[in-house]
Parts: structure tokens; C-alpha cells; sequence
């Protein structure tokens, strides 16, 4: 027997922990060591590619028409309002992982109000421009371009407060649907931004006055504030799946967008404090724009309101009662196993939610 | 001895630590919940503001005399970016609106036909029975 074959069949395996050590600092090289390629941007990411065409901007909002992907299609459009301190891709991930490109494929005409930083001359945009303007101005648009009378809406996180407020507004209007996505409507739930903002401690008249436009760090903290070392968790579960790729390109997508908050115009600021939080607003069916009050009581439209069960951003509890206080008849909630994020994207969102969705909405999308 | 048989201390303590996160985060979240926190973190970042504004016009007067650019400055750039992107997604949508207009034109003869233009699919899609899903 050659030295050669000797050595491949009885090939030693050092098994001391130095050995083990070099062994895997060995691998991590020679693989680029995957973990510290952090994406940059969202095209390093790879991300929000499905074709769309913008068919409309105002301020910071700017209103896509994805390309249909099938020759038939049902007949009411779908618009998404995204959260404005949110990018719109988390929706729009890679191929196979794409809430919109999923909704394409089962024959809607998908439509997104996603947001685009604001400038200091958009730091008086309020609540009311948002819904008012923006969502009002979004849904004629939808409406002249796909040639229907009605669409159907559906908002996530902030997003959701956009969309019924507008209902609300609207009762006669061209909502023909309307799902909400994990949206908090009673502050009371949401613990430790309530105590802030009781404590009286915080002065964001002056903070709004001085900054003009929240930057989106400050965002971020106080998000970061309500899981704390989720963030660094994840980087440790992150070294322990170093070598999966997929896991890796997930994770850092995910964490990528969790810290790519939009900053937010000083006034939305003022009232998600002063009238949100402090004063309750939206829970009380008080919440006023342009003189007018937002009866959620109104909404009478058929609901569909999704919530997950393990979501810190927007608690259960604050987000529960909606359901309750809209008028419609024909109402939903669907509550899955899982997180803010992990409601709209991956695996649990593909599986579980997204063809629960789909279900409600094709029995009330022609 | 494979690689998963031999125990790596420092990865058992990031699989305890990510196991445990939750209840650390919980305990922290609750520590920030008290008034003395907040009544602190209200104090921090009005003094933040106040110190910014001192630093940021020191700075501004310094940058200034040495003929630099000035956060003001930079930030003017990035808002006259801003504009000229608005302007961009105006035009986009209006090409967008032109070349509707013209497949409209086409449709009655009036317009020589765009084939760049994506068909329009019909909208008569009908969800499946009950047998077929």
C-alpha cells in the first residue's frame, strides 16, 4: 500500500481544541468570512426588484404600480400603505420571499405607498397631510389607473393608522376592504413609551422645534429600547450559523432593514406623542384631522385585522382593540406565532399568513 | 471526535445568552420603565439639545473661518438632492402618463402602436370553488 492511500484512509483527525480552533478560523477565511460582508445598501441587498413603475409622488410619499405577472387578473385593486418610518422592501425581499411579488402571482394588481426620507421643508407634514393628502391623493391614483371604482387597502404598523384613519374619514369612499397589519391603536398597550411619555420628562415641543425632522437614528433607539439586546442576540446567533449562507444573507437583510428607519417629519412626531400616547386619541375615537374626528366606529367596510402574538414593537394589547371598534359586520382577526417583522417576511409569514390572506381577500376581490 | 462532539464554551455561551435574551431585554425594558430613567433620559436629551446647538454653531463659525462647509451647508446640498430627485419622480411619472395617453391614442387608430408598452391582463379573475382549491 502506497504512503499516499495510507494516509487518505487513516487520515488523523486532530481532535484538541487549538486544532478545532485553527480549524474554524481556517474555514471562516477561506469562505470570506460571510458575517463581516455587511450589505451597505439596498441593492447590495438585493432587495424591492420586482418591476414597478412609479405612478405617483407627493412630499415624501411616493405610489408604485407593480407589473401584474398574470394575463387575468381579479378586479380590485390592492394598495399598501407602508409604515412611514419604515422602507417599503421589507415587503418586497428576494424572489420566492416577496409579499408582493406572492400577491402578483396569485392575480392582484398590487399598488405601494412606500416613503422616502424627509427634508427640513417637510418637517411641518402632519397626521393630517399623510392621510388627507397622501393616502387620499394615492387611492384617485389607483383608481384612474386601473380604471375600477374601489380597491382595497391594507396598511402595516404606522401604515394601518393611515389606512383607517382614511376609511374612518371615508366611510363612502372607494375602500371596498380594508386589512390592517399589526396596527396599535390604543397606546395604553404599548408600556414604556406610555411611561415615558407620562413622566412628562420629555419635552418634544422643544425636540421638534430644534431638530424639525426626527432623525432616524433617534427612531431606531427607541425601538431598540423595547428589546434591548435582541439586536445583540441576533449577532450571536449569527456567528453560531456563519457558515449558512442563507441564514447569514437572511439575517443581515432583516438586520439591515430593522436599523434603516426613516426619519420622521417633526409634526407626525408631535402627534404620535401628544395625541397618540399621551392623550390616548385613537383608542378614544378622538383623534381630530382637519377638524375631523376619527371614528374608527365608521369603518364599515369588511376588516381583516392580523396581529402576531410575539410582537414587542406593537403589542397584542395595543393593538387588539381595533378589531373591536370598527363597525364592520364582516370582520377578522387572525393572530399567528411570531414577531413585528417576522409577520410580513420569511418563512413563517410565507407559509402561514400570506395564503390566509390571500383567501380573505379573493373572496372579496372581484 | 467530530467537530459537533467537541464543546466550544464560548458557543455555549452565545446559545445561553440567545436563549436568555428575551428575559434580559424584558428586565432592562422595565429598568427603563422607571420614572427616575425617564425623568433622566428627558434631562439628557434636552441638555443634548442645548450642547448640540452651542457645539453646532461653534462649529459652524470655526468651519466657517477655515472656508469648509458647515453642517447647514452639507445639509442644503443634500435638500437641493432631494429636490432634484422630486423632479426626476415627477418626470417619471409623467412619461409614464404620456405613454398611457399614447396606447389610449393607439387603441382608436389615432397613434402609431408602442410595443414597449406591457399588456393590460384583464381583470375577470374569479377566486377557485371550493372543489377546485
Amino acid at each position: 500500500m502506497s504512503t499516499l492511500a495510507q494516509t487518505s484512509r487513516q487520515a488523523p483527525v486532530d481532535d484538541t481544541f487549538e486544532s478545532h480552533v485553527g480549524r474554524t478560523v481556517e474555514r471562516a477565511i477561506s469562505r470570506n468570512i460571510p458575517g463581516l460582508r455587511i450589505p451597505q445598501t439596498e441593492s447590495e441587498l438585493d432587495v424591492g426588484t420586482t418591476p414597478k413603475d412609479l405612478i405617483y409622488s407627493r412630499d415624501t410619499a411616493r405610489l408604485y404600480q407593480y407589473r401584474p405577472l398574470l394575463d387575468e387578473i381579479y378586479r380590485v385593486p390592492l394598495l399598501i400603505v407602508m409604515s412611514p418610518v419604515a422602507k417599503g422592501y421589507i415587503l418586497d425581499l428576494a424572489k420566492g420571499q416577496s409579499f408582493v411579488e406572492y400577491f402578483l402571482l396569485q392575480g392582484y394588481d398590487v399598488y405601494m405607498i412606500d416613503w422616502v426620507a424627509p427634508r427640513r421643508e417637510h418637517a411641518a407634514l402632519g397626521f393630517d397631510n399623510f392621510v388627507c393628502d397622501v393616502v387620499g391623493d394615492a387611492v384617485n391614483k389607483v383608481l384612474e389607473v386601473s380604471g375600477e371604482p374601489d380597491l382595497t387597502m391594507i396598511g402595516y404598523c404606522m401604515g394601518g393608522m393611515l389606512a383607517s384613519m382614511y376609511t374612518a374619514l371615508n366611510p363612502d369612499g372607494a375602500v371596498k376592504n380594508l386589512a390592517c397589519f399589526t396596527t396599535p391603536v390604543n397606546a395604553d398597550g404599548m408600556t414604556l413609551y406610555k411611561r415615558w411619555a407620562e413622566a412628562k420628562s420629555f419635552d418634544i415641543d422643544r425636540l421638534v422645534d430644534e431638530l424639525g425632522i426626527i432623525p432616524g437614528d433617534m427612531v431606531n433607539a427607541s425601538i431598540q429600547a423595547l428589546r434591548p439586546l435582541q439586536k445583540s442576540a441576533g449577532q450571536l446567533n449569527l456567528l453560531n450559523n456563519v457558515h449558512n449562507d442563507a441564514f447569514v444573507k437572511a439575517q443581515l437583510t432583516f438586520d439591515r432593514w430593522a436599523s434603516d428607519q426613516l426619519p420622521i417629519p417633526g409634526e407626525v412626531a408631535r402627534g404620535m406623542f401628544k395625541d397618540f400616547l399621551m392623550d390616548n386619541k385613537f383608542a378614544l375615537n378622538a383623534f381630530e384631522l382637519r377638524g375631523e374626528t376619527v371614528d374608527l366606529g365608521k369603518i364599515t367596510v369588511p376588516f381583516l385585522h392580523v396581529a402576531a402574538e410575539y410582537d414587542h414593537i406593537v403589542p397584542t394589547a395595543a393593538s387588539k382593540d381595533l378589531i373591536s371598534m370598527v363597525g364592520s359586520k364582516d370582520k377578522q382577526e387572525i393572530v399567528v406565532k411570531g414577531g413585528h417583522v417576522s409577520l410580513v417576511a420569511g418563512g413563517n409569514a410565507i407559509y402561514r399568513l400570506w395564503p390566509k390572506l390571500d383567501e380573505w381577500l379573493r373572496e372579496r376581490g372581484t | 471526535m467530530s467537530e459537533d462532539e467537541i464543546i466550544d464554551p464560548i458557543r455555549l455561551w452565545r446559545e445561553w445568552m440567545i436563549k436568555s435574551e428575551k428575559q434580559w431585554s424584558d428586565h432592562l425594558t422595565e429598568l427603563m420603565g422607571d420614572e427616575r430613567f425617564s425623568k433622566g433620559m428627558g434631562r439628557y436629551i434636552q441638555e443634548g439639545l442645548h450642547s448640540h446647538r452651542i457645539f453646532s454653531d461653534g462649529m459652524a463659525q470655526y468651519l466657517s473661518s477655515l472656508n469648509l462647509p458647515s453642517r447647514a451647508d452639507v445639509l442644503d446640498v443634500g435638500d437641493r438632492l432631494g429636490q432634484i430627485e422630486d423632479t426626476l419622480a415627477g418626470l417619471q411619472v409623467e412619461i409614464r402618463e404620456q405613454r398611457a395617453q399614447l396606447t389610449r391614442l393607439a387603441n382608436t387608430g389615432v397613434a402609431p402602436v408602442d410595443t414597449d408598452q406591457p399588456k393590460r391582463p384583464s381583470r375577470t379573475k374569479q377566486p377557485p370553488t371550493k372543489a377546485s382549491s
